[in-house]
């Protein structure tokens, strides 16, 4: 699916769901081959087989944009819930251990932190250290585009 | 003539009454008899006046009627029942009150002067820890004169050992009050100090209270508090200090005995009088559905209390579900509950392992959040998941869900503000709720819908529950104040 399909389907979707509940299962957010954050990594924090098989592919992940650095980037963070904390901004920030970096095609526009989006972009893991934030991330969606789910 | 008859019929409704009762329809009905049998129970029970050598406090941050009421269903649901009839291991306790938990100056309290209230005997102000109402919040020298002796204190100059512990940063206000003075709740290392403020950070104040011999075993999240910012953790996450200091090495150079994993803690041996220092997090420990490498609050519980067990005086342990407030924060109902079942799997180990002639055992909350339940849902209707409507017929609800008058399912429960909320900073603050499934609803990452939007949950002012066993736990009755907790430890550990 290319990101205009996805668009589409973004758009198209909640309608049905309205009219039927069972439907909605056709949501965005949990369509085709789209995957929640969380299934990347197993419990202990590890990298799931999903994970590990899609290495360098490109995949489809929802969760949520915890508020970015600064307003003209293309890196912001990926969540699993909601965080409403800027993690960069505050040296008491509660960083979640399951969080995916995204390094998005363009500039990124905000989309407020407990809205659900999905992002596609290409798999990368092992740890890398951005020589501009410093962030320290060990798996990333790069070239990546994004949407709200 | 007609008073007479009105006497006359009055005797034999009176005589006849037992007869009558006897004869009940419905006196065969389970609810009928395990209400009798409940009469029975209530009538033999004597109030026990014994001193207390031991007294645990438990306290799950954030617990409140309403939590409490859904934590309930959760595990009932957990235990496949229909949930409303599950009993948790505390409302089985024989007393109970409610508390109320304003603060000198908070109709919503927070943490701080919740926890200083149960630790001192006195309300005081918010973001304030065992420092007397007549300070200022933040205000670092009048603080310094101002603090009060706390429980801990208290009983350890009458021989008794001290335990804290906490899923949250044991440097965290409810468990600091156990510990600590501080005009500033977040003062928890001594980077968060103001300039010239020469009160001591709440961390350097656990380990001062651990060389006073007030401390005896101190167990939960926080590392970050205790390294300097140049060190690593085990983990590899660094500290937070800027004088220096490693109070990790410090508390070691005590004598200490020190764990920091799953591992580290299963090490832990009998050390004789030397405190036990157990951090597992730099930050929080993991919320119980996603905890690995750590051990559970049950089983920090069951080891602190083994290790205080062994003073013949007694011991005070106060004891911290942390996170279920973090989870409420968060509007995460599910993380909520799988922590709140947690919490309640330490209070049933922790009356497993002691005696209720000599323990009194409380459990209670510091103050609930802006929670809220909608209706009019059928029994067995999942508590994280929609509201089904009443089955007329029966017992367990349709497989209807009820819809909103925008023809929309909701929730059982839900939140009056927080990150759930329905209406989007993206939308200019409008917004219409979703429609939900119950698999979206279901799922462990599900935030409840809410109406005002912010960016983390809010505490209320609305009551919490006491339950309590053992010595004197019976003066807890009717409605309370939340320092009142404090008098009858206090006194239940000098009675005659």
């Amino acid at each position: 699916m290319d990101r205009r399909q996805f668009i589409m389907g973004a758009l198209g979707c909640p309608a049905l769901s309205a009219a039927s509940l069972s439907l909605s299962a056709l949501t965005p957010a949990f369509a085709d081959d789209t995957v929640k954050l969380r299934d990347l990594y197993n419990k202990d924090l590890s990298f799931s087989d999903y994970a590990l098989e899609r290495e360098g592919k490109r995949v489809s992940i929802s969760g949520f944009m915890a508020p970015p650095l600064k307003a003209e980037t293309n890196f912001f963070v990926l969540t699993n819930r909601p965080l409403a904390v800027c993690p960069f901004c505050e040296t008491e920030a509660q960083w979640p251990d399951d969080i995916l970096a995204i390094y998005a095609k363009r500039v990124i526009d905000v989309i407020s932190f407990n809205t659900r989006i999905v992002t596609r972009g290409k798999l990368e893991l092992g740890t890398f250290t951005d020589p501009e934030t410093k962030f320290v991330s060990r798996v990333r969606l790069v070239d990546a585009v994004y949407d709200k789910a | 003539m007609k008073t007479a008859l009105a006497a006359v019929m009055a005797l034999a409704i009176s005589s006849n009454a037992v007869l009558a009762q006897s004869a009940l329809p419905q006196q065969n009905s389970k609810w009928f008899t395990d209400a009798e049998a409940k009469i029975q129970e209530m009538v033999a029970q004597q109030p026990n006046t014994k001193r207390a050598k031991n007294v645990i406090l438990f306290t799950a941050d954030g617990n409140g009627v309403g939590t409490n009421y859904a934590i309930r269903l959760f595990s009932g649901q957990q235990a496949g029942l229909l949930g409303s009839e599950y009993v948790q291991p505390q409302e089985a306790f024989p007393n109970s009150a409610l508390v109320k938990t304003y603060t000198t100056n908070g109709q919503t309290p927070d943490s701080a002067p919740t926890a200083s209230a149960m630790n001192t005997g006195v309300k005081s102000k918010n973001g304030m820890i065992n420092v007397d109402e007549s300070v200022a919040e933040g205000d670092c020298a009048a603080g310094l004169d101002h603090t009060m002796k706390t429980f801990a204190e208290i009983v350890s100059e009458a021989g008794k050992s001290v335990g804290v512990v906490s899923t949250a940063r044991i440097t965290h206000a409810t468990p600091a009050a156990v510990y600590a003075k501080t005009a500033q709740r977040d003062w928890e290392n001594n980077a968060e100090l103001p300039e010239g403020c020469q009160q001591k950070d709440i961390a350097a104040q656990l380990i001062d209270q651990m060389k006073a011999g007030v401390i005896d075993i101190a167990m939960g999240g926080g590392r970050g508090q205790f390294l300097p910012k140049d060190v690593k953790d085990e983990e590899g996450k660094g500290g937070k200090r800027t004088d220096g200091r490693n109070l990790v090495e410090e508390a070691k150079s005590l004598g200490a005995q020190y764990a920091w994993d799953e591992d580290t803690f299963k090490a832990l041996g009998d050390g004789g009088n030397a405190p036990v220092l157990a951090l597992f997090e730099s930050s929080h420990m993991k919320y119980e559905t996603d905890r690995t490498g750590e051990p559970s609050l049950a089983e920090m519980t069951a080891a602190t209390i083994k290790n205080l067990s062994k003073n013949d005086n007694g011991f005070y342990l106060m004891v911290e579900g942390g996170r279920v407030d973090h989870a409420n924060h968060d509007g995460n109902l599910f993380r909520t509950l799988t922590d709140g079942k947690a919490f309640a799997d330490a209070i049933a180990m922790a009356d497993e392992l002691t005696n209720d002639e000599d323990t009194l055992i409380i459990v209670t909350a510091d103050h609930e959040h802006a929670i809220a339940f909608n209706g009019y849902c059928g029994r067995g209707s999942p508590i994280t998941g929609l509201c089904y409507d009443v089955d007329g017929a029966g017992v367990k609800h349709l497989d209807k869900p009820l819809l909103g008058d925008d023809g929309k399912p909701f929730t059982v429960a839900g939140f009056l503000n927080g990150a759930g909320s329905v209406l989007k900073k993206d939308d200019n603050w409008t917004g219409s709720r979703p429609d939900l499934t119950q698999e979206q609803a279901m799922d462990p990452d599900y935030l409840q819908q809410a109406l005002i939007p912010m960016s983390s949950e809010t505490h209320s002012g609305e009551d919490v529950a006491l339950f309590a066993k053992g010595p004197w736990a019976h003066l807890f009755n009717g409605v309370v104040e939340q320092n009142y907790i404090f008098h009858v430890m206090n006194y239940a550990v000098n009675a005659k």
